[in-house]
């Protein structure tokens, strides 16, 4: 649950990691220095305040402007959600590929029928992942 | 001296891992810090927190101040002073 006077929890940090990693470069050099020692390295705001030497409440409104425009290109071009769809899938191809695998080395009798329909099942995945972009 | 408990992002891009480092409370933007007492990895399922139990009480017993998102995080892994 994030904490209700900085609404900083880890879950939090890692989705704002990963809006900046794909957006980060939209941003000024300022907002990144910013958004990196509040997310990155994991300064208070009044740190960074102290840093700067600008009030608190300049830091927290910066912040407040950096998320709304991470967040709109989010909405916009849904690349994070997108990433996140296709690290899903690729991880079901490794677990199907595991189970072949498996089957293979064991080297006996496998049904080819349940084989074919793993291979088939790696197909269908492979080719959602593309239609996602 | 200050010395805070911190998250440090590591990790290459789109595949974060942090440390739990401390560090002087004057410089976090430079890297350096004392000693790494821990990591926080979000990409395997589910995600993976390990920490040093007896070297964060040591840290904490010593004055060494955790941030909010570490005091959380030692927190569930059950450590207090």
């Amino acid at each position: 649950m994030a904490d209700r006077k900085t609404g900083k929890d880890i879950h939090k940090i890692v989705e704002q990691t990963l809006l900046y990693d794909f957006y980060g470069e939209l941003l000024t050099e300022h907002q990144k220095n910013i958004y990196e020692d509040v997310v990155l390295n994991d300064m208070s705001l009044s740190e960074i305040a102290e840093n700067y030497e600008i009030s608190r409440q300049a830091v927290s409104d910066l912040m407040k402007r950096i998320e709304k425009l991470l967040f709109g290109y989010e909405s916009k071009l849904h690349l994070v959600e997108k990433f996140e769809n296709a690290k899903d899938k690729v991880r079901e191809i490794r677990v199907e590929a595991e189970v072949i695998q498996d089957a293979v080395g064991e080297n006996k009798d496998t049904d080819r029928t349940v084989l074919k329909d793993r291979v088939k099942r790696i197909a269908e995945i492979s080719d959602s992942i593309l239609e996602d972009f | 001296m200050a010395v805070k408990i911190r998250l440090k992002r590591m990790g290459k891009k789109k595949a974060p891992f942090y440390r739990v480092v401390v560090a002087d409370a004057r410089s976090p933007r430079d890297g350096r810090f004392i000693e790494e007492i821990g990591t926080y990895d979000p990409n395997v399922e589910p995600s993976a927190v390990k920490i040093d139990a007896d070297a964060a009480k040591k840290w904490l017993n010593n004055g060494a101040q955790p941030t909010d998102v570490v005091a959380k995080l030692l927190k569930d892994a059950g450590i207090e002073k």
